[in-house]
């Protein structure tokens, strides 16, 4: 192991520290607007096609939504400049952690653990007795 | 003259672009910023990406071992040919076959979870610019990928030889992680990988799903059906089926190991099959494979996971 290796390593921890701030200085990422309702549907659709959207609830933030679909909750969370898409029981949308106005919904996935959402209020009234099935 | 070392390359072609990698990422970042070329850089997604590269070469240094070890005992034992490294058709042959070979490693890579393990690492990004192609695994070396390249060990090709011709070949697809070149000159597309295959290969539109797996020649994909070329009514979005929701660079790195370890626990019934399975396949049919999401979209009809008896606990990952 000569230390050739590490004076490079060194160099390069070095210069991806310099690219990092000039990337997020460079403010190029992808322009996000807030999620509203018409466009939550769209980004459902694209990522459960063919599944059938019952009622919507979007954040009030825009930064996700969940939806409704048979037993299942669809959720779609920011990340980035980007969105991430997670299916969960329905219940188990139901019964999240619901406090100060965020519903933090643990998705189970490694590559997902938690999505937050900004929501007035949860568990919906006309929805909550599914809660059961 | 002495001749060269068989064995330990004198080269390093990663290591000598390291400095145009560092120079060209800067420059992609500042011509976007000038509105001259079109790119994105999100600046965790920045992060994570050269972190990845960063932690890989350390990995190569901690892992590098296993796979050096198997290719030189296999070119010491059992080589059919002596390749001899000093004449000029031979470096012709090696590069021909370290392009399929990598075709075929790149390809398993995709289709066998237990090889999509680490090749996810560098499909996770949602997006697609030079920084992108240093998105590295940490743990290549770990699920045994390598050993495609074992046939030109068997070949007889010396392991320094490999060596250096993998490098060229990873710096060629360095420049191709690109949004700013939209097409290369017909006859260039028509044989080289380029930009605009690449971005396909990237890209989680299921028309583009598990294509483009060339190195360097796309005549690979041409040959064995997996060539799609880039639609302009089809917009690349890029990323895997089911997009990280982190930028924890330990979940981004081990997630699918972890992820497949969980299923296999969980159904040890079922292990071989999420093991060796496509990336995405369930026992019970609740998750979907690549080749599951381009039927549904052939067909234009609904979902065929319908989720019911479980959650997808982990991504079905499919090509990105
Ligand atoms: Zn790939
Ligand atoms: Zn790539």
């Amino acid at each position: 192991m000569d230390a050739g290796f590490f004076v490079q390593l060194a160099a390069s921890a070095a210069a991806v520290g310099v690219l990092v701030a000039i990337a997020a200085w460079a403010k190029i990422a992808r322009p996000v607007a807030p999620l509203d309702e018409h466009r939550a549907r769209a980004i459902l659709a694209e990522e459960f096609p063919g599944r059938a959207v019952e009622a919507v609830w979007v954040a009030s933030d825009g930064a996700g939504a969940l939806a409704k679909s048979g037993g299942l909750a669809l959720v779609v969370c920011r990340v980035g400049d980007g969105f991430a898409a997670r299916q969960i029981p329905w219940p188990q949308a139901v019964s999240a952690t619901f406090r100060n106005g965020r519903l933090s919904v643990d998705l189970g996935d490694i590559a997902a653990p938690r999505a937050v959402i900004t929501l007035p209020s949860w568990p919906p009234k006309s929805f909550d007795g599914d809660l059961a099935a | 003259m002495s001749l060269p070392d068989p064995i330990h390359a004198a080269l390093n072609p990663v290591a000598l672009a390291t400095p145009i990698f560092i120079v060209t990422v800067l420059a992609e970042i500042i011509l976007a910023r000038m509105g001259k070329i079109d790119a994105r850089y999100e600046g965790r997604d920045t992060a994570v990406s050269l972190g990845m590269g960063l932690g890989s070469n350390v990995a190569g240094l901690l892992f590098g071992a296993i796979s050096f070890t198997a290719v030189v005992w296999v070119w010491q034992h059992w080589r059919i040919f002596d390749i001899p490294m000093t004449a000029w058709w031979a470096w012709v042959l090696v590069f021909l076959a370290e392009d399929l070979a990598y075709y075929w490693f790149h390809r398993l890579s995709h289709e066998r979870r237990v090889w999509w393990l680490s090749h996810v690492n560098h499909h996770s990004s949602q997006h697609y610019n030079l920084s992108t192609a240093l998105r590295q695994t940490w743990t290549g070396a770990l699920n045994g990928s390598w050993s495609v390249y074992l046939v030109l060990s068997l070949l007889g090709f010396p392991p320094a030889m490999v060596a250096i011709q993998k490098g060229v070949s990873l710096v060629y697809q360095y420049w191709i992680h690109t949004e700013a070149i939209r097409r290369m000159p017909a006859w260039f597309e028509a044989v080289f990988n380029t930009p605009s295959h690449h971005r396909v290969h990237h890209a989680r539109n299921a028309v583009y799903l598990d294509k483009n797996y060339a190195g360097i020649l796309i005549v690979w994909d041409r040959l064995f059906g997996t060539f799609q070329p880039e639609l302009d009514a089809e917009p690349c979005r890029y990323g895997l089926v089911k997009n990280l929701a982190t930028f924890n660079i330990v979940r981004v790195a081990f997630h699918e190991w972890i992820a497949m370890a969980q299923d296999v626990v969980r159904h040890p019934r079922h292990a071989l099959g999420y093991i060796f399975g496509p990336p995405g396949w369930s026992h019970d049919g609740s998750r979907e494979t690549s080749a599951m999401i381009k039927a549904r979209a052939a067909g234009g009809g609904e979902a065929t996971s319908t989720g019911a008896a479980e959650p997808a606990v982990s991504p079905a990952a499919a090509a990105g």
